[in-house]
């Protein structure tokens, strides 16, 4: 999976084409590369629970629609995804 | 072309000087904000999906609760789980959504109009007519708009982008709302209103340009933030547990489930804002600079303790008021949430800290610029012919100054002069300021607005105190209102009167009695009639012409007198009022079923007190619904035509009016030229054959020239609309009444309109506001346009509308304010309600308009609200730069 600035926790969004780095305080757009000093923001893609059906779309906990996406940092099922 | 070829712009008086004359310099804004504009200038319109995703999520979760808990079990999931952004150098925190500009969709309203043109959905709103305004809408092309999808952003609307990750969860969550949503719900029942084919040719035809239902069911009022202030979130939860133990068990159950929705929101809210304390920790930890990390960590606090407790200070107020402002914007689609009488709501707080000196002057412009820059980052998701055609992008949330207090004394304070200087300094079009003119404010306050007025912002508008208290007092006296009461009124959106009620805020052991808004939605109902199409129609019997679909069936009239003609015209419009007043109750009605308010509801005086949302009436008062035109003056100068040119001096028939019309006159239409103003019209080669009908069209009685010909039929028209409005009757059994506005409506639905009697080409913007004179025929002088536009009683209709354009070198200088405010007065003492103004060369938009990069922050004033000219339509560009521009006083 490719990482992009806008699955980084440190990236404050200000529209759909650009943001500003939370550490270094530049200017940024969502699709650049994750950069040494980036962590993952919980997202859906990142969580054990969703599971991937089509580009963009997939499931929560087995039945519920999700989209891989969307920041899960206030979601009380979120847990990292972790490989066994 | 006739009178309009000899120059490009519309003067009054004599010629400017060759050189453009710019606007009077102004102070500047305070670095914090300067900054803050900058990046508000960077920003796009941005849409998310965290929000409605939620909202569906839990409210699927819920099926079969009761509806108002499952409402707000949807909202509070939805405000849990919105992410928490807090930008560096913000002195106040949040916004709707995780974007600078952002916003979302609300499915549960309305779920077509941002499908994809194949998508079924979006094909059967278009067949209803729902979506024809948006054709004839022009965007503006510039700014924060995000006119056109690039690389991985979708563009929705003509404005707001969404990223491409972003766009099947869209489609998902819509595709669930689908026969659920107000929209659907609504339209399943509105078509069992007999001659309910009728309202879909209406909305077909553009002479009505949308429903209010599911489009904006909530704006255009006032705002009351008395609640929060007063008792602060754990406060009003207190109030709800308390009202729940009264009520449990007994008859009309519905308060038990009020209260129970109220506190479940409420605990949405508290985390919503905790969430964002929570950030601005995370914030802080990552700072290196003391100085920012230090305002991070008090931010936090701030937000931490408001997230309970009423606020301390006067920087806590105005934060606590913010927060509760966008939690309503984020309940509904809502244009014109107005904050109301603001200086006078927080004046206890800022008076008790300039004495004990917790603040200083400098701190609060700092602290009012950066609530200007939040108010502008407001946007509202809306379909293209709402956002641009009716809004122009704007969200109207108008501040009012001045006025009188409970005791009828002036309530124009030094506060406010702030909330005046901040307005000049950091000019931005959010919020709008309004001044609520009474003979008894001081000159100083006064010439403070002029101030403000003079350097090109287009704000404050200047309205009349008294004839809005009269209005309120004869459309609300029924329920209530007293003269005491009408005292607390206000503007809400862009120029709707608007109930308020005194609040009796303590602080500190002393009452102050703070103005709110004590009603719901002001400008719901009717929205709005095209005037001009109306009469097409008339004088084509029934017909549609530029569609050759029908409308109405045949009126009968043989048009052979202008009685007639004038009949057939009132009998179309009444049939229009009929049909969409009933249809827009059933809409109303699966709003307030499915969608029901909650923290508007619970900030609304009486609600909480009777356990009533405001879809139950509880709010104090309730006789809100309204029939809105458009196009006033072009009606009245095609009467006036063909009162002359056909019924009274015979030149033409009704006949060759009738050719004349569907050849344009001979020029080409609006949508060929791509210019919307008379102005810039281009001739045919049949062009001779209809010289002289136009000729004669363009020179006959024009209102706004103190010509007793053409205002008598103004005052006809205006003396039966604003009476036959009352035969119509609201959702909740009130009498409707009348309201003029035209915000950008003009621009489209002038965009359908065959060419008028009175001269106007096809697809020409009509008139703005509705006692404006139609661009360029106002040739008599400023008083002249006066006494025209007051022939008839302000006080019956909830608002009249007057814009004018004058150039900066009139009103230069201390002698050109003074001279400023006479003319204002000299208006407002004839009895006019509303007077607003541009102060800026025309040849200023026309280079703006041939180059938009050079003039971001250019701010112009259309109809009721202010906005950045790059923002705003070529339809409506065009109609402001054809304004007569007064060259003299």
């Amino acid at each position: 999976m490719d990482l992009t600035c806008k699955d980084c926790r440190f990236f404050l969004p200000v529209d759909v084409f650009k943001g500003i780095c939370k550490i270094s305080k530049e200017k940024i757009t969502p699709d650049d590369r994750f950069c040494d000093k980036a962590e993952k923001v919980p997202k859906c893609k990142f969580c054990g629970k969703y599971l991937a059906e089509q580009d963009y779309l997939g499931k929560c906990i087995g039945n519920t629609m999700a989209f891989p996406d969307m920041i899960a940092a206030k979601c009380a099922d979120f847990e990292w995804y972790t490989q066994n | 072309m006739i009178k309009y070829q000899s120059t490009d712009i519309n003067y009054y008086g004599h010629q400017p000087g060759k050189n453009i004359e710019n606007r009077e310099q102004k102070p500047r804004l305070t670095p914090r904000a300067d900054a803050a504009r900058e990046l508000y200038f960077e920003a796009k319109s941005s849409a998310s999906m965290e929000f409605p995703y939620w909202y569906t999520r839990r409210w699927e979760e819920l099926e079969g609760e009761i509806p108002i808990i499952r409402r707000a079990e949807a909202l509070k999931t939805g405000f849990e789980h919105l992410t928490p952004v807090i930008y560096p150098g913000e002195l106040l925190a949040m916004g709707k959504a995780s974007y600078l500009r952002g916003s979302y969709p609300m499915p549960w309203l309305s779920e077509a109009f941002f499908m994809a043109s194949e998508d079924k959905l979006y094909r059967e709103a278009q067949e209803s007519g729902k979506l024809t305004a948006d054709t004839f809408t022009t965007m503006g092309k510039g700014g924060g708009n995000v006119t056109k999808s690039v690389g991985k952003v979708i563009s929705i609307a003509g404005k707001f982008g969404v990223r491409v990750e972003e766009m099947p969860i869209l489609l998902e969550v819509a595709k669930k709302w689908k026969d659920k949503s107000v929209d659907d719900v609504g339209h399943k029942y509105e078509q069992k209103v007999p001659d309910y084919k009728e309202k879909e040719a209406l909305m077909r035809s553009v002479i009505c340009m949308f429903d209010s239902g599911y489009t904006l069911p909530q704006g255009r009022e006032v705002i009351n933030y008395y609640y929060p202030l007063q008792f602060g979130i754990d406060g009003i939860t207190r109030n709800c547990e308390e009202g729940m133990a009264e009520v449990a068990g007994y008859p009309d159950m519905d308060r038990l489930y009020f209260y129970q929705a109220v506190i479940i929101m409420l605990q949405g809210l508290k985390k919503w804002i905790g969430n964002h304390a929570e950030e601005a920790r995370f914030m802080a930890s990552l700072e290196q600079e003391e100085k920012q990390k230090a305002e991070y960590l008090e931010l936090a606090e701030r937000l931490n303790w408001l997230s309970s407790n009423p606020p301390r200070s006067f920087h806590d107020a105005l934060q606590m008021i913010w927060i509760f402002h966008v939690a309503v914007l984020n309940e509904d689609a809502i244009s014109g949430l107005s904050p109301g009488r603001l200086g006078q709501v927080l004046y206890p707080y800022w008076q008790r800290d300039i004495k004990k000196g917790l603040i200083t002057r400098e701190k609060t412009m700092e602290l009012l610029e950066f609530m200007r820059i939040k108010f502008t980052e407001l946007d509202c998701f809306a379909s293209m012919g709402v956002v641009g055609g009716v809004l122009s992008g704007n969200t109207f949330n108008n501040l009012c100054i001045g006025g009188l207090l409970k005791d009828g004394t002036s309530a124009a304070n030094e506060l406010e002069m702030l909330i005046l200087e901040a307005g000049i300094t950091c000019d931005t079009p959010q919020p709008t300021l309004s001044l609520l003119y009474d003979e008894k404010l001081p000159e100083e306050f006064l010439l403070k607005g002029i101030e403000c007025t003079k350097i090109g912002t287009g704000y404050p508008a200047w309205i009349n105190n008294r004839v809005a208290m009269e209005f309120l007092q004869e459309n609300y006296g029924h329920e209530g209102m007293n003269l005491e009461e009408a005292r607390a009124w206000s503007i809400g959106g862009c120029l709707e009167t608007s109930p308020g009620s005194w609040m009796p805020l303590e602080l500190d052991g002393e009452i102050h009695w703070i103005p709110g808004g004590s009603a719901p939605a002001t400008s719901v109902g009717v929205h709005f009639l095209s005037l001009p199409k109306l009469l097409e129609v008339a004088i084509f019997d029934g017909m549609d012409m530029r569609t050759g679909q029908r409308v109405f069936p045949s009126h009968g009239y043989r048009l052979e007198t202008y009685n007639e003609l004038w009949q057939a015209f009132k009998d179309y419009f009444s049939r229009a009022c009929h049909v969409l007043t009933l249809t827009n109750n059933i809409q109303h009605d699966a709003w307030r079923k499915i969608s029901p308010s909650l923290v508007n509801s619970m900030l609304k005086p009486d609600c909480l007190a009777r356990g009533k949302d405001i879809g139950q009436m509880g709010s104090r008062y309730n006789s809100t619904f309204n029939i809105e035109s458009c196009g006033t003056a072009n009606l009245v100068n095609a009467l006036a035509s063909l009162k002359q040119n056909v019924y009274t001096n015979g030149i033409y028939s009704l006949a060759d009016y009738r050719k004349a019309i569907l050849a344009n006159f001979g020029y080409k239409t609006a949508q060929e030229t791509g210019s919307y103003s008379l102005v810039d019209q281009v001739p045919t080669e049949d062009y001779h054959s209809w010289k002289k009908i136009h000729r004669l069209s363009l020179d006959a009685p024009k209102f706004g020239n103190d010509d007793p010909f053409v205002d008598e039929i103004m005052k006809s028209w205006e003396t039966w609309f604003c009476e036959m409005t009352h035969n119509y009757r609201s959702l909740y059994d009130q009498p409707m009444y009348a309201c003029q506005i035209s915000v950008s409506t003009h621009g489209p639905m002038g965009a359908v309109a065959l060419a008028g009697a009175d001269g106007r080409l096809s697809g020409t913007t009509f008139s703005d506001g509705s006692v404006s004179a139609y661009p360029g025929t106002d040739r008599n002088g400023p008083y002249a346009l006066f006494n025209s536009a007051t022939c008839w009683n302000h006080a019956r209709s909830q608002n009249s509308q007057l814009n004018m354009k004058i150039h900066p070198s009139v009103v230069k200088g201390r002698e050109g304010s003074r001279k400023f405010l006479e003319l204002i007065r000299a208006y407002l003492r004839k009895g006019g309600f509303h007077v607003q103004f541009n102060i800026v060369d025309s040849r200023m938009l026309r280079q703006a308009q041939a180059d938009p990069d050079k003039y971001r922050s250019l701010l112009v004033r259309v109809a009721g609200f202010t906005q950045y000219w790059v923002e705003l339509g070529k339809q409506i560009q065009d109609e402001v730069i054809a304004r007569t521009e007064y060259e003299e006083l």
